[in-house]
Formats: structure tokens, sequence, C-alpha cells
């Protein structure tokens, strides 16, 4: 009896101990949602990065289930538990603004990540420019049919910055080649099997006259290719191109069905992360390799505001490497 | 629905009448020929095996959620369930998995009935929640809509599961005769449940079940063991549009399905089936889903914004509710 409640008290004791005596910084992610394969490579860089597994500092992923407010609950917790810094991947360019007024005004550092939020209280932003993705994509498809002929766009929900952004790049690549006409111009809302129906319906209205086709992103770019199949048709005698370099897309490049552009996910999470160590551990050196992989993105001593993860076009020759890289 | 056909027989086949009576498939038969005339790529054998095919899904799920309708139950989960049985009957399917012959898939077979078992056994529990525990029938399946999307991105890590062997993959793109696979799956599952609900006792008890439920009780019917199993009947229905999904689409995405429940239970009301159960049959269900997958198509065929699909879509389900309530202030 006497040794159970030694026992106890002593695992209590432990307990308490660790609860007080861990003083490692505490740093929250606030992501938009983890459905999606995309988010899911974006959180698994957190969690791989070196200072985390040397246990440098505490991360916490909280899952913002594609809702403004669940964001904002999830800001007003991690202030109350007083995290040191946090890297947020909003839902919406505007509702979150509100969100990182709050962690300011409590003095908590945010570092914006992959998506834009319309705050000038970001400490720094980590992303890519999608205007440039945009504008890649449809430079690929265009050059693939020689400046002429009818493409598609399969565009994003509108609205998203992303979509928005994207639809200004693949414009900008299409002024340069006034032959080419825009047959069909509608959103799949990131839905490959939206995309499938969409594509199968347009390859009915304009039998053999399109050319290229731009989708926004991989899934509906690959929906596309489902459709261009079921009518029967090959893939390879379109153009056809996507966004973000997901799995199934990696290996579509592979077949030789279509472009892709990586968007280095792990890049934009693992650079949020040594931005926030950063900011709390004064002498913190960075210590993931992107900044050795990306020379053209310098770690500018953390003080930057802005870091762009350079695109990857997705081919032929690094197709193996990244699919390495996912297993 | 007896009672109408009654009602609407010999000599007092009126105009009106036969309005209410054939409204839906009249609707279906002017949108297409509006189609055919201002489309020129509307009635070509590839587009209407176009729009079969991609009314399959959704024509399946909706056939499920009739039986579910007609004894005055409703199933939300099914958009969730078409997901969680896609990437679970998927992860016996892809190239990489090797079933019992070493360096060989499962066979395709065993992936799709692994994926019908799953579907079944949810709708199985929605089933047991409803018809036992006496759980009203939408938070029940509300709550399985939930588990169940949870369950789906346990289950695949949140990640597609791609390379899906040729075998899986042809009932999804698959063809017979020139006529894709998926459109076999709907007309059969169709023919079956017609069968079913008019030629057979359950069929009979279903409506008995939903018209008056405890008449239905005291005339001696098992009417907890029926409720069990039209969840049941729509779980597994959910299991093969889920199948179907993941075969044409070349991988399972675990967000999948997201608010297919809404568009299934719109071909049901459309098809004239009365959410107060006991009215309806599943050829309006199939003409219902039909007209949802024509405008669909003609509307993108014509180059109109997705955004004006959704609002047709809405005044439709509202119209079809309305001329079913005129039509039983009738009798």
């Amino acid at each position: 009896m006497t040794k159970k409640l030694l026992t106890m008290a002593s695992t209590l004791a432990l307990v308490a101990g660790a609860a007080f005596a861990d003083d490692k910084p505490k740093i929250g992610a606030a992501v938009y949602g983890l459905n999606a394969e995309f988010m899911q490579i974006w959180a698994q860089a957190l969690q791989n990065h070196p200072a985390v597994k040397q246990g440098l500092v505490d991360v916490t992923v909280f899952d913002g289930k594609y809702d403004a407010l669940t964001q904002q609950d999830q800001f007003e917790t991690m202030i109350t538990q007083g995290f040191d810094a946090i890297i947020f991947v909003p839902i919406d360019i505007e509702a979150g603004a509100a969100a990182v007024d709050a962690a300011a005004a409590a003095n908590i550092p945010v570092f914006g990540s992959n998506t834009r939020v319309n705050s000038d209280k970001l400490a720094a932003y980590v992303g890519s420019d999608d205007v440039q993705s945009g504008y890649m994509e449809a430079k690929y498809v265009l050059d693939k049919i020689g400046c002429k002929g009818n493409v598609v766009i399969i565009e994003g929900p509108v609205g998203q910055s992303a979509q928005i952004q994207r639809l200004e790049g693949n414009k900008k690549a299409l002024a340069e080649c006034p032959d080419v006409k825009v047959l069909e111009d509608q959103t799949a809302n990131w839905s490959r099997a939206e995309a499938q129906t969409l594509m199968e319906n347009w390859l009915t209205a304009h039998p053999g006259e399109i050319n290229g086709i731009i989708g926004q992103n991989d899934e509906m770019a690959l929906g596309a290719i489902e459709a261009v199949k079921a009518a029967g048709l090959d893939p390879k005698s379109f153009a056809i191109a996507g966004i973000d370099g997901v799995t199934d897309a990696l290996h579509a490049v592979k077949d030789g069905n279509m472009a892709s552009i990586l968007q280095d996910g792990a890049a934009q999470a693992q650079g949020a992360l040594d931005l926030a160590i950063a900011a709390v551990l004064p002498d913190y050196k960075p210590m993931s390799e992107i900044w050795t992989a990306y020379p053209d993105m310098p770690w500018a001593d953390g003080k930057a505001k802005e870091y762009s993860v350079p695109w990857t076009p997705v081919t032929a020759d690094n197709v193996d490497a990244l699919l390495a890289a996912r297993q | 629905m007896e009672r109408n056909e009654q009602t609407t027989a010999g000599p007092r086949l009126t105009a009106g009448a036969i309005a209410q009576k054939y409204g839906i498939l009249i609707a279906l038969a002017l949108a297409c020929v509006t189609l055919t005339f201002i489309s020129e790529n509307f009635l070509t054998t590839r587009n209407i095996l176009n729009v079969l095919r991609q009314t399959s899904i959704n024509g399946v799920l909706a056939i499920g959620m009739t039986f579910v309708i007609l004894t005055r139950g409703i199933d939300l989960s099914v958009g969730s369930l078409v997901a969680l049985t896609g990437v679970v009957a998927s992860s016996f399917a892809t190239t990489a998995t090797t079933g019992f012959i070493p360096g060989a898939p499962w066979p395709a077979l065993l992936a799709i009935a692994i994926g019908l078992v799953v579907g079944m056994a949810c709708g199985g529990v929605s089933g047991t929640i409803v018809a036992r525990f006496r759980v009203p029938a939408f938070v029940a399946t509300l709550g399985m809509l939930s588990a169940a999307r949870g369950l789906t991105l346990l289950y695949s890590g949140g990640r597609p599961i791609p390379a899906l062997s040729e075998g899986f993959r042809w009932i999804g793109t698959g063809s017979l005769f020139g006529v894709p696979v998926p459109i076999f799956v709907l007309l059969g599952t169709f023919a079956v449940a017609h069968f079913v609900l008019t030629q057979t006792r359950f069929g009979r008890h279903v409506y008995a079940v939903g018209g008056n439920p405890h008449a239905a009780k005291v005339s001696g019917l098992p009417v907890n063991g029926i409720r069990f199993a039209v969840y049941v009947i729509s779980g597994g229905l959910a299991g093969l549009a889920g199948i179907i999904l993941a075969a044409r689409t070349g991988s399972a995405l675990p967000q999948a399905g997201i608010a297919y429940e809404l568009d299934a239970i719109a071909a049901v009301v459309i098809g004239g089936t009365s959410l107060a159960g006991g009215i309806g049959r599943v050829s309006g269900t199939l003409i219902g889903a039909l007209l949802i997958g024509v405008m669909n198509n003609g509307l993108d065929l014509l180059g109109v914004e997705s955004y004006y699909q959704q609002v047709i879509k809405g005044v439709l389900i509202v119209a079809a509710v309305m001329m079913d309530r005129s039509k039983n202030k009738q009798d």
C-alpha cells in the first residue's frame, strides 16, 4: 500500500515536473485544413524539421477544418496557452486578419505560410507566387501547341487567392499568344471528379477543337486526363498542365500525359518554422536544408518580410527523385 | 402510390392529371428536346452515354436513398460512405498491394466485395441506431456522415490511394458493347430495386412501414427489421457508388463525395417520392437523377456558368415538391 502510494506520488511529481520544467519554446501551426494531400505534406514537413526532431522546440498543428471561425478559435487557444510563435495558413485572405491582430496584441509573432492573409501585422511570409505558377503552366501548354489553336481553362473556386492569382498568370501567358482562343473557362472547385465531368461535356461541345487544357491545380488536370481517355482520345495528343505536384500528378508526368509545377509545401512549412524559431531563440541558425537547396531564397538573417519559395517544373528528369521523396 | 393510380385511371384522366402524374417525365423530355434544338452536340450517341455515365453515381445513391425515404427515413451519410468505401476498396486494388498470388494485385472482385461490405456494415450501424435505439434518422445518419469521413481520413492518412489495378478500374472506365460499364451498373441496380419494391413481399413491407408504421406494426410486420434493412441497402449502394467513383477517377480521394447526399435526396424528391414516406417509386428517382444529369450536361454544353446550375436545381426541387403536395391534396 505504502509502496503504491509512493509510486503514485512520484508519478505525480514527475508529471508536474515535466509540465513545469518544459521551457522549450511552443510553436503553434494553424492550417486551414488537413483533408488534402498538399497540407498533409506541409504538416509532415514541420514534424520532420531538424529542430523538432532534436527536441529544440515543441510544435502543435491545429486543423482549421476549412472554417475561418475555427481558425479564429484556435488562435484564442494558442494565445491563452502562451504559445511563443504561430505559423498561419489561413482559409480566407480577409477573415484571417482578425486572428493575426489578436496574436499581435498579445505580442506573439505570426508567420504566414503558403496562403496570404490581408494583414500588415505578419512578422514574415513564406510562400510561392501563384501568378508565376499560373504563367508557367499556361506557357508550357501554349509552347506545346505552338502558340496557336484552342485551349480551355479549368479554374479553382472563384474568389480564392490561388484562383485569382493563377488566372492572372494564365492570362499573362495567353496575352503573348493572341492567336490562341479560350473556348471555355469555368470552375471545377479544385475537384478531380468535377473537372472530369466538365471536360467530358466540353469534349462533346467542341469535338476535335480543344488542343490545350490549363488546369489550375493537378487534381483538375488529372480529371481532364480521365475525361480525355474516356472519350477514346490520347492525353499525349493534348497539352495538359496542372500545378502543385501531388503524387498522382507525378505519376501522370512520368507517363507523359501532363506537365506539373511543383509547389514545395515542405519548404514553405520548414522556412516558416525556421523564422518562427529565430524569433523566439535569438542565437538560432536555420536548420532546414531548404536554405541551401534554394539559393534564390536567401535566409537574410531571418529579417526579410517576404520569402518566395521557387516553383519547380516537374520533368521526366526529376520526377523519379520527387516520387522517391514521397515514399 | 397505388392510390394515385386509382384516382387518375379511367375517365378522370384529364390533361391536368396527366401533367401531374407524368410531370417529371414530361420535364425530362422537354429538357432533352430543347437541348437537341439549341445544341447540335446534345443528341449524339457519345453525349447520351456521357450523361448516363455521369448520372450513374448519383443514380445509384438515389436508388438506395429511395428505399430509406419510403420508410420515412433519410440517409445523410452516403456522401461520406462514398469516400470511405472508395479508399478501403481501393487499398485492396492498387497495383502495389499484393494478394494471394505474390506479385499480383488482389482480384478486383474481392476489392469490390470489401467495399460493398464496408458500405453495408456502416449502413447496418445507422440502421441499428434508427430501428433499435429509436434515434431519428436525421441524427443517426448525421453522426455517420461525420464518423465515416473521419474514418476515411484516418484510413488513408488524408492522401489519395493511387495506381489502381486495371481490373478494378474496369468497373469505372470499361465498356461492354460500346456502352460504359457504370451505365450497366446503374441500370442493373435500377432493375433489381424496381423488382424488389414492386414484386416482393419485402418491397410491399417497405411501403407499408412508410405509409403507416403503426398499422404495419399492428398487422405483425417486422417493422424494425425493415427499417434496418433499408439502411443496409443504402449503405451498400453507397459502397457501389464509391467503387465506381474511385475506378472512374483512377484514384480514391478521401475528400470525395462531399455533399453527394444532397444530390441523391434531390433526385428522389424530384422523382416524386414523398418525404412523408410510403409514396414513390424508383423509376421516378431514376428520371429525377437523369433530369439533374441532363441539366448539368446541357448547361455545360451551352457554356452556362456552373453557378446557374445550382440555382436551377434548387428551383426544380422546390417545384417538384409543390407539385407533389397539390397531387396529394387532390387525393
